[in-house]
């Protein structure tokens, strides 16, 4: 810039940190408190809550809880090894994944789960950090067989998947059970006056060759019709404080926890068992969790005691 | 962050910006554009107490929530001592933050340019604490390059709150007089000669050239100015000045123009007897008066606004007298289990439905 060595050290001293210093040098003031006498509106503001909250008694709930860990184990955390740095000048998109709407209570919350993505990511490293309980789904009655119904997991069944941003359908063709989905909503769309709708292979796309809108709604869409809403809220370059670790991404930040249903019995477990028709159950129908279940239904060499039919069930808060 | 931080955060925007707009509307009055002049009006009003007495889990909200409600008073329409005003605000918020690591800075896409443009007004006018502090800024990281002002969060809002920015801080319209200044009008004049000259040399009549080929006002120079000056004579009346007293530092210092053309500069402004207009750096040491009423933030019309509802317990208790052994039971738990019954048809008829009370 060109001015001398005395107007440096002029203005270092005059726009250093001491000339914040509300306080004197020798008292450290005490943070957590609002100051006596305050005379700014926030700081009165804050007084009345502070005073309020004191006279309740709320401790920490679960939720703050694990929102807190989270975040302690994801700010700052750099990489042991220097090839899994996250190199200087790379995109971060926050990707907002909303749980599928099946329920009516739905007008305050919005129950989502926040991904934090590098723009070298594919999108098919985002499906796979998307966690739906319907992948887990079985179908098919297992009264008769209960052991064999880990075998049937939906998500193997059903690989297809799809992504649908600005225009362009991305499918999901790494397995070769993968059918293309898409091609149902682009012929019908042909039908009608829509503009044409182009596909894309998920693996092969990166978020940094697509073009998005940011908290423009799009779609992701697996196992035929379990459909998610999926919204950029924030794109930014890296910075030092964020998590630097390449192999961290793709980044958890934030999670909807559903309250679970658990089991009729002993209602400690989380049921995993559908029961309907059932001469022992209490209700029809009913949930038990594992043990209880098989305690109650077969008998020790595991011969099924009178007539019921049981599915096995996945609650909607399975991956809280 | 949670969705939860930011619906907390809202309850205390209101009172945030209210005290950011305090504290700049009283760096407004010091018309200085100094640190030391911002670093005293922060140490009196004790403004880094702001950030005490937050809980821990809010901290960063809270941070997020103040930086942001400051940087926009960094951005245009306001004028540029509210600018620099607000550049200082963030310096100072940033250092004064309880959260720790730091939150930063968000610094949009769009806002670039407007950002060096501001600097390099800065440095024109040798606003040396300014460019220190933008560029101290920068070294310490405290910006993040963000494709959006602030991180989107859905939330539904019953009455949907419009904050009109501050009238006091808003830079006055300087477009007419940018767009014709003097240099502008020189060259037009200029010109304006030369054509003259030459439609006279090529005519054949030497003195009275031909009515056809008049296609030019002949006074349209003058017509400019005289719009121009009109246009700020009427600015400054909207300002509730009378004369103008500043006119030794008025007068811009950017022209270098040539001996004639501060000839004519002399003239024109002897004829109209008030000082140019400053250039943006300067233009805080103009004299205006303030308008003494000033009010802290707009107070909009508050729409239709919805009386809360009690809730459905308070109504009932409310509204339903009960007396001793009744309300005992009532308020301990039913022991009844089976209070509703299917829609179809059991199959077997052998399960039987038992009730127990």
């Amino acid at each position: 810039m060109g001015i001398g060595a005395d107007t440096m050290a002029d203005l270092k001293s005059v726009c250093s940190l001491d000339s914040l210093r509300c306080h004197p040098v020798d008292q450290p003031p005490d943070t957590d408190f609002v100051p006596p006498d305050p005379t700014l509106r926030t700081l009165i503001q804050r007084k009345k809550k502070q005073d309020h909250r004191a006279s309740l008694k709320i401790c920490k709930n679960r939720h703050d809880l694990y929102a807190d860990e989270l975040e302690r184990l994801t700010v700052g955390r750099k990489p042991e090894e220097e090839a899994d740095m996250v190199p200087e000048g790379e995109v971060v998109l926050t990707i907002n994944v909303y749980y599928p709407a099946t329920f009516e209570k739905f007008t305050y919350v919005r129950p989502h789960v926040t991904l934090l993505m590098t723009g070298s990511h594919s999108l098919a490293e985002l499906r796979d950090a998307i966690c739906c309980v319907s992948d887990l789904q079985v179908c098919g009655e297992f009264s008769n067989t209960p052991d064999m119904a880990p075998d049937f997991i939906s998500k193997d069944h059903y690989k297809s998947a799809f992504f649908y941003f600005e225009g362009v359908f991305y499918n999901d063709m790494r397995y070769p059970e993968c059918q293309d989905i898409s091609i149902t909503t682009i012929e019908w769309a042909k039908t009608r006056n829509f503009p044409a709708y182009s596909q894309a292979k998920m693996e092969d796309t990166r978020f940094v060759d697509l073009k998005l809108k940011v908290g423009f709604p799009y779609l992701y869409c697996h196992q035929g019709d379990c459909e998610h809403l999926v919204i950029i809220t924030d794109i930014r370059l890296t910075h030092e404080n964020d998590c630097l670790d390449k192999k961290l991404y793709p980044l958890l930040t934030h999670k909807h926890r559903v309250t679970t249903q658990k089991c009729a019995v002993c209602h400690v477990y989380i049921g995993r068992w559908f029961t309907t028709d059932d001469q022992f159950a209490p209700s029809d129908p009913c949930l038990f969790c594992d043990k209880c279940f098989r305690m109650l239904h077969y008998d020790a060499e595991g011969n099924k005691l009178g007539e019921f039919l049981a599915y096995p069930y996945v609650d909607r808060g399975a991956f809280n | 962050m949670s969705v939860k931080g930011f619906k907390e955060m809202d309850f205390y925007r209101k009172q945030v910006r209210s005290d950011c707009v305090e504290l700049l509307s009283r760096f407004q009055k010091t018309d200085s554009v100094r640190f030391e002049v911002f670093s005293n009006i922060w140490r009196e009003m004790k403004f880094s107490h702001i950030f005490y007495g937050t809980l821990n889990r809010e901290k960063r909200a809270f941070s997020r929530l103040i930086l942001d409600t400051a940087y926009s008073f960094f951005l245009p329409p306001f004028s540029f001592q509210i600018r620099v005003g607000g550049l200082y605000l963030l310096y100072c918020l940033y250092q004064c933050q309880t959260a720790s690591p730091p939150e930063q800075i968000r610094l949009a896409l769009k806002d670039w340019l407007d950002l060096s443009k501001f600097e390099k007004d800065a440095v024109d006018a040798q606003h040396l604490d300014a460019v220190y502090i933008l560029r101290q800024l920068m070294f310490q990281k405290a910006f993040n390059f963000t494709a959006m002002p602030t991180v989107l969060v859905y939330k539904k809002k019953r009455k949907v709150e419009k904050s009109a920015p501050c009238e006091e801080f808003m830079e006055r319209a300087t477009r007419p007089q940018e767009l014709i200044n003097i240099e502008l009008l020189e060259e037009l004049s200029n010109i304006h000669e030369l054509y003259g000259n030459l439609k006279s040399s090529v005519s054949l009549t030497s003195e009275q050239a031909d009515p056809s080929f008049n296609l030019v006002r002949k006074d349209l120079i003058p017509q400019l100015r005289s719009t121009v000056m009109d246009f700020y004579k009427w600015q400054q009346r909207k300002d509730g000045t009378d004369e103008d007293e500043d006119s030794d530092e008025g007068t811009s210092s950017k022209q270098e123009c040539s001996k004639r053309a501060e000839l004519i500069a002399s003239i024109k402004s002897k004829a109209f007897g008030e000082a140019a207009e400053a250039p943006k750096s300067r233009r805080h040491r103009q004299v205006e008066v303030n308008q003494t009423n000033y009010e802290a933030g707009p107070s909009h019309s508050s729409g239709y606004s919805r009386r809360n509802k009690p809730s459905l317990k308070t109504r009932t208790n409310e509204n339903l007298y009960i007396s001793g052994d009744l309300w005992k039971e009532v308020t301990t738990a039913t022991h009844i289990s089976r209070l509703t019954t299917l829609d179809f048809v059991r199959k077997d008829p052998r399960i039987a439905q038992g009730k127990t009370s």
